[in-house]
């Protein structure tokens, strides 16, 4: 075989000897086009799995970890929670709407596929900067193409993220995530039950779109490939989708299915391998049986992402009751194979086998690397000059920066109250969804702070899980679980293969002592163009719950004349990143003081009494601090006619970051038992001020409250047209 | 009398749960679910189009819902003076079934618009005789296609024959429009001449349970059943 044939396909020179030297034969096209499928970055974690590994994936409550279609928790009776993140970055840079459409539509899949009904989307999308016509063009395309596949399935988008940064501008992210509700007992997993089950293609028809998406996906871009690629993009629909799931639920909930896999990355080659390697079996499938939207060879069949298709194993004599339920539903179904008993994956077209490999080869001898990495270099301390920084200016700086303002031009265009259950809408502390029939509720929240990770990557990644963890204990949201979408750039790079390996490593230490494992999560390597890396982004999604609806926190302000204090360790004005960098202090990344050590230990104490005095009622409303600091947080948490009196000795401490950092308002009759309680518990506090109405003040300087509401809620739609 | 109601389902239709939930909660009556392609409609005092996309809203939103097995039995059943309700994707389809005047349009800033909206009731009839003159509902939007247009001489007539049923109003401490999606007149649903059919954009069946932001979506089933 060719050796640009080979590097065609994304596979190294060494790689393919494996195989030959395995196989002791020459591949056919076919064969050649599944290895570059399954042992690029996207399927086989090569460069990341030694790393991953390391991850505590176990607890108590934790059903299903990372290795199916989606993690599984339990929250008590017969109530299991799956969710999941996954990108689908160069997609929606090459095409935004269909990239990001299909990016939802993938992660929906990846939780109906295990029986749970998706209750909740939420997504982290990153841009670059806005003044480029090219930043409006993407993020106007990426949040069209989120909302319309969602809104018309009907699953509510309740939360998520939406950050400006240069390194973005030629890479955008687009990370989507997806919650479902499953009963305990009504779980289906992909592993194949029995020898001879049949195996059934079930959805649309498959076309041409997307071959090869899974091996564009982990190669480095050029700008130029843009029109090149754009084949290779996916076309979503999701009325068909909202009719797949529908289906597919009915066939579960009937016990019809054995067993099933979404046809995503690589679509029927690496839904057919995962089967088999799961089940320890082998698959036959003919070719010629999969319903197809045009006429294509077994070479594009077996690599095509066409939208919308699930691969399931069922019992004969179930055959004919399935069709009938799919019929209903006006879904194409066809019996396109079976379980064998020979560990081997083999396709049939026009009589002929195209594909012939052991399951081994495909799955455990993947290649696996231990790429060479450098630690961070050691900062110096500095010194920023804060003197001529003046208070109106923060504000005003703030108010016109997008990363601040009130996103609300963003999710309005998403449906977040369909389904009836939702709680808390976008634009709060965490979007909480209700499980349908029962007074538990569900708290979810994204974050990364991809600046701090690259100033220090192990830091930076504690301090990432302790906001997604704030988020959530400021909701009365006991945090559960973790799903991870490290977006990192050329693992290639020492540096950047540095970062991966220690923010994998802080995710490792803040999971392991917020007792919330990862259970599942997606890598994305080599998002960089033009020899551009964008900051290293491990997107933490964070998972939680309430027993009971009651005892949520509201995030906004409750009553006039009620107290404001502040809880947690604030960071100097120095050792402030966002600060620094958003007042354009810091120009450079080597400019930034090292990050403050986070002390989780603290951390956990204080979002303990955060829970405990929400239960107590002490709590009237509660918001973390992140960037943007206490005043931000307050300003988040204004509401109606209300607004704030605040003092601080220095006012520009309002602006700084925090640890532990939450603000809570409270009455002033609890004020001395919440004070007692905090004392006991070893928790400082500080009380900064009182809720007032339509005024906001500082050190008893007067601002004007309706311009600065206005702006914080109509700047981001006046700043992006 | 109990009350009994039934929901359409559509392929597509994905407020369909919703609407279950909203009838049996409040009704407390027999509420039945009942596919597209059935012939026949039980007898029913209130039958409930609900929103979504039905069949993807290919061709145009409520297009090919309108051309379904079941709507002759729908249209008997509102020939029979029963009531029928059309929320969202349902008020389009009303519209394309010709039960309705007027059309929904695509909203003026061309986007999808999921947010709280404000409305108030415009002239009496059955579907908010529980609501006050003035009185302002909070209640929310979820469509793409929402911005109702008709020509001025069918405009006058819906005026002439009191039938604009609710309009978008602004709502206290609200920064937002007034008239959200543009649709004329800022009519946020109307109902026929005879007044027992009502088509409204926003959700009143996410709007009634005490964790909802607002239970105003109440006072319609209140109105119904009174």
């Amino acid at each position: 075989m060719n050796e640009d044939l080979i590097l065609q396909h994304g596979l190294t020179l060494d790689e393919f000897k494996i195989i030959k030297n395995y196989l002791d034969r020459d591949l056919t096209m076919e064969e050649l086009g599944i290895f570059s499928a399954m042992w690029n970055e996207h399927c086989c974690y090569k460069t990341s799995k030694k790393w991953l590994k390391k991850l505590p994936t176990k607890n108590e409550i934790v059903i299903q970890g990372p290795g199916e279609n989606a993690g599984i928790i339990d929250i008590q009776d017969n109530d299991g929670i799956a969710f999941k993140i996954e990108s689908h970055n160069h997609p929606s840079y090459i095409e935004p709407f269909n990239g990001s459409a299909t990016g939802v539509g993938g992660i929906l899949r990846d939780i109906f596929t295990m029986g749970a009904r998706p209750i909740a989307t939420l997504d982290s999308i990153r841009f670059g900067l806005i003044e480029s016509e090219k930043t409006k063009y993407l993020l106007n395309g990426v949040v069209h193409g989120i909302g319309h596949y969602g809104n018309c399935i009907g699953i509510p988008n309740i939360g998520g993220e939406c950050e400006f940064e240069s390194t973005y501008g030629f890479n955008n992210l687009v990370n989507a995530m997806a919650v479902g509700h499953v009963q305990k007992d009504k779980i289906f997993y992909s592993k194949p039950k029995s020898i001879g089950g049949l195996i059934v293609y079930i959805g649309s028809k498959t076309g041409k779109d997307g071959i090869h998406g899974a091996s564009m996906a982990s190669d480095v871009f050029s700008e130029d490939d843009e029109d090149d690629k754009r084949p290779s993009v996916q076309v979503g629909d999701p009325f068909m989708e909202k009719l797949l799931m529908e289906g597919c639920l009915e066939l579960m909930s009937l016990g019809l299915i054995e067993s099933m896999q979404d046809m995503g990355a690589a679509g029927i080659t690496s839904s057919s391998v995962e089967m088999a390697s799961k089940g320890n079996v082998g698959v036959l499938i003919n070719l010629d049986k999969v319903p197809l939207r045009q006429p294509l060879s077994a070479y594009e069949i077996l690599l095509s992402e066409s939208q919308e298709r699930m691969l399931a194993v069922i019992d004969e004599k179930n055959n004919l009751k399935v069709k009938e339920i799919l019929q209903k539903w006006q879904i194409d179904y066809e019996v396109i194979g079976e379980i064998t008993n020979n560990k081997r994956v083999v396709f049939e077209s026009n009589n002929k086998k195209v594909v012939d490999l052991p399951v081994d080869i495909i799955v455990d001898d993947a290649p696996e690397y231990d790429r060479e990495f450098y630690m961070p270099r050691k900062r110096k301390g500095k010194d920023f000059d804060f003197s001529n920084i003046k208070l109106e200016e923060i504000i005003n700086t703030l108010l016109s920066n997008l990363n601040y303002l009130h996103k609300s031009w963003v999710f309005n265009q998403y449906d977040s109250t369909v389904m009836g259950d939702t709680v808390k809408e976008p634009g709060q502390s965490s979007g909480i969804v209700k499980i349908h029939g029962t007074q538990k509720v569900i708290g979810a929240t994204t974050d990364c702070n991809p600046l701090y990770i690259r100033i220090n990557p192990y830091e930076g990644m504690k301090y990432t899980v302790a906001e997604s963890y704030r988020n959530l204990i400021a909701c009365n949201i006991n945090p559960l679980a973790i799903t991870n979408n490290l977006n990192f750039a050329s693992p290639l790079d020492p540096n950047i293969m540095g970062e991966l390996v220690l923010s994998i490593d802080g995710l490792k230490t803040a999971a392991e002592r917020f007792n919330t494992p990862i259970v599942s999560g997606n890598v994305s390597l080599y998002n960089q163009t033009n020899e551009i890396p964008i900051k290293p982004t491990p997107v933490i999604g964070m998972v939680g719950s309430n027993q009971d609806l009651k005892k949520i926190n509201s995030n906004k302000f409750c009553n006039i004349g009620n107290k404001i204090l502040i809880l947690g360790k604030q960071l100097e004005k120095n050792l402030s990143p966002y600060l620094l960098q958003d007042q354009n202090l810091a120009s450079n990344i080597n400019e930034y003081n090292d990050l403050v050590e986070l002390d989780l230990d603290y951390e956990k104490k204080v979002a303990d009494c955060v829970l405990k005095m929400s239960d107590l009622k002490y709590i009237m409303s509660c918001n973390d601090i992140s960037r943007g600091g206490v005043f931000l947080s307050l300003l988040k948490m204004q509401y109606k006619d209300m607004g704030f009196k605040v003092n601080m000795p220095d006012p520009i401490d309002l602006f700084c970051e925090y640890s532990a950092g939450y603000v809570i308002e409270i009455m002033n009759e609890d004020l001395n038992n919440v004070s007692s309680f905090l004392s006991e518990n070893g928790v400082g506090y500080l009380e900064i001020g009182e809720i007032i109405k339509e005024n906001i003040e500082i050190n008893s300087k007067k601002f004007d409250y309706f311009d600065i509401i206005n702006n914080y809620h109509n700047n981001f739609e006046k700043i992006i047209n | 009398m109990s009350f009994k109601s039934a929901v359409i389902t559509f392929p597509g239709s994905n407020c369909d749960r919703d609407a279950l939930c909203y009838l049996q909660d409040l009704t407390k009556g027999v509420v039945y679910n009942i596919w597209h392609e059935e012939a026949s409609l039980p007898k029913v005092d209130l039958v409930i189009l609900p929103g979504g996309f039905s069949f993807g809203d290919y061709l145009r939103s409520g297009a090919m819902a309108s051309k379904s097995k079941i709507i002759n039995d729908v249209i008997k059943h509102a020939n029979d003076d029963r009531y029928l309700l059309g929320i969202c994707n349902g008020f389009q389809i009303l519209t394309e079934i010709g039960l309705l005047e007027g059309a929904l349009i695509q909203n003026k800033n061309l986007k999808f618009l999921g947010k709280n909206c404000f409305i108030k009731k415009k002239f009496k009839n059955n579907f908010n005789l529980s609501i006050k003159e003035d009185q302002v509902l909070q209640i929310p939007v979820a469509h793409n296609e929402g911005n109702f247009y008709c020509d001025n001489e069918t405009l006058k007539s819906l005026k002439n024959n009191e039938q604009i049923a609710f309009e978008y109003c602004k709502g206290e401490f609200s920064n937002s429009e007034e008239n959200i999606n543009g649709s004329i007149e800022a009519i946020a649903g109307i109902t026929n001449k005879k007044k027992n059919i009502l088509g409204m954009m926003p959700h009143p069946e996410r709007a009634y349970s005490d964790f909802h932001p607002s239970q105003d979506g109440k006072l319609i089933i209140e109105s119904l059943i009174t």
